[in-house]
C-alpha cells in the first residue's frame, strides 16, 4: 500500500512587493518554508488541488471536479508564473478516477489542460526543478455551482483510501490544497480581509477539526470569507486525505494591499486516524 | 444578496475575446462593432464601457471574467510597459533557485 506522507494548505499567488516591502518579503520566506516542509515529506508523487479560473474551464463548460491525466503538462504563464512543462501521471490519476467513481465521485478526465496561476505558482513554490510527477485536481471555486465542503472532504478521503489499496507498495504521496484565504474579488466588498474566517479555518484544520468547517454551505463560507475564500475548499480535500490529522500553522497574514488573507498549514501523517480512509 | 447575473452573450464576449487575439484587438480600436456583434443593448454597451465595479455589478459579469475584460479593454502595452518588471520578478530568481 501506498502512504499519504503529509498534505499542506496554501494561498496560491503573491503580487508586487511595491510598498509592502517587509511584509512581502517575510511571505516569500514562508513560501519557501512550505518548499521545505514538502521535501521533507520525501513525496514520490504531489496531488495538487485547487481552482481553475476560468481559463481551462470556463461558463461555456463548467466543471466542477476533474483531474489531469496527462503524462506531461505546460503550465498557461498567466499571474506572472513562467510558462513551465511538469510531468504528471496518468496511471496515478486515471486509476484515481476509476476508484473515485466507485466512492460516488465521477471525475472529469482532463487530458489537455493548462493549468493556471492557482496550480503553476504552488508547483514553483513546492518544485521548482519539477522533479516529483504532479496529478492536479481542479475543484471549482469559481463558477456558479461549486462543489459542497463536505463532498471536497470526502474526495480527500476518497484519495486517501486509493493510496491506501490500490497504489503500490511504498509510494509516498503528499497532497496539497490551494488557494484563498478570504478575499473579495471584484464584488461591492472588494478589499475585505476577515481576518477572524481565515484564523478560524487555520485553527480547525491543525486542530484536526476539518469535518466541523467542512459541514458548512459553500454559500456560507463565500458570504464569511468572499468569493475568493471560497478556495479554501480545496485545503478540505487536502485535510480530508488526512483524516483526522492535526498539524501546524505555517503562517497567516492579512495583505490588505493585495486583498487577501494569505497563509498556509501543515497536517502531519503520523497524527491521522489509522484506517479511517480504508 | 441575490446578485444580478449578465446574459451569457456578455460573457460570450469576454470569452470569445479571451481565445481569439484578432478578435481581441479589433475590440480595442472598434467596440462599438463587437458590441454590435454580440447584441449588446445601449444600457449594457455603457456599462461595458464605463467597466467600473458598480457599473460591471450592475451588468452582473462575473468577477473573473471582469477581471479579464479590463483587460481586454486596456490599451495594448506600449514598450515602457511591455520592459516593466512582472508580477512575480522581485521573487522568482529565488524561488526558481534549487
Amino acid at each position: 500500500m501506498g502512504r499519504i506522507v503529509g498534505a499542506l494548505g496554501m494561498s496560491h499567488i503573491m503580487f508586487p512587493p511595491t510598498g509592502i516591502e517587509e511584509q512581502a518579503e517575510r511571505i516569500l520566506s514562508h513560501m519557501l518554508e512550505i518548499r521545505r516542509r514538502l521535501h521533507a515529506m520525501r513525496p514520490d508523487l504531489i496531488v495538487l488541488a485547487g481552482a481553475d479560473h476560468l481559463n481551462t474551464f470556463t461558463l461555456a463548460m463548467q466543471v466542477t471536479l476533474a483531474i489531469g491525466v496527462s503524462d506531461r503538462f505546460t503550465t498557461l504563464g498567466d499571474g506572472g508564473v513562467p510558462v513551465r512543462e511538469f510531468a504528471g501521471h496518468r496511471a496515478f490519476a486515471e486509476g484515481f478516477a476509476r476508484f473515485a467513481s466507485r466512492r460516488g465521485f465521477e471525475l472529469v478526465q482532463a487530458e489537455e489542460v493548462r493549468p493556471d496561476h492557482g496550480t503553476a505558482f504552488p508547483k514553483l513554490v513546492l518544485d521548482p526543478d519539477n522533479a516529483i510527477p504532479t496529478v492536479p485536481l481542479f475543484i471549482n471555486a469559481a463558477m456558479p455551482v461549486p462543489p459542497q465542503p463536505s463532498r471536497c472532504l470526502a474526495l480527500g478521503e476518497a484519495l486517501a483510501a486509493y493510496v491506501a489499496t490500490e497504489r503500490p507498495a511504498d509510494e509516498r504521496v503528499a497532497v496539497v490544497g490551494t488557494g484563498g484565504l478570504s478575499h473579495w474579488l471584484r464584488l461591492p466588498d472588494e478589499g475585505r480581509i476577515a481576518e477572524d474566517f481565515d484564523r478560524a479555518v487555520i485553527a480547525a484544520l491543525v486542530a484536526g477539526e476539518a469535518p466541523r468547517l467542512a459541514q458548512m454551505d459553500s454559500d456560507a463560507i463565500i458570504e464569511a470569507a468572499g468569493n475568493g475564500g471560497l478556495e479554501v475548499i480545496a485545503w478540505l480535500f487536502a485535510a480530508g486525505a488526512l483524516p483526522g490529522a492535526r498539524g501546524e500553522a505555517i503562517y497567516y497574514e492579512p495583505v490588505p494591499a493585495w486583498i487577501t488573507g494569505m497563509g498556509a498549514v501543515e497536517l502531519f501523517a503520523e497524527t491521522a486516524a489509522a484506517g479511517k480512509g480504508d | 444578496m441575490t446578485r444580478a447575473v449578465a446574459p451569457y452573450r456578455v460573457h460570450r464576449l469576454i470569452q470569445d475575446l479571451m481565445r481569439d487575439p484578432g478578435a481581441a484587438a479589433a475590440f480595442r480600436v472598434d467596440p462599438a462593432s463587437t458590441f454590435a456583434g454580440y447584441g449588446m443593448s445601449g444600457t449594457e454597451c455603457a456599462l461595458l464601457r464605463q467597466g467600473t465595479l458598480a457599473a460591471m455589478t450592475e451588468l452582473g459579469v462575473h468577477p473573473n471574467l471582469q477581471m479579464k475584460y479590463l483587460r481586454l479593454a486596456a490599451p495594448a502595452p506600449d514598450a515602457k510597459a511591455l520592459a516593466a518588471p512582472g508580477p512575480l520578478d522581485a521573487y522568482l530568481p529565488r524561488l526558481l533557485e534549487l
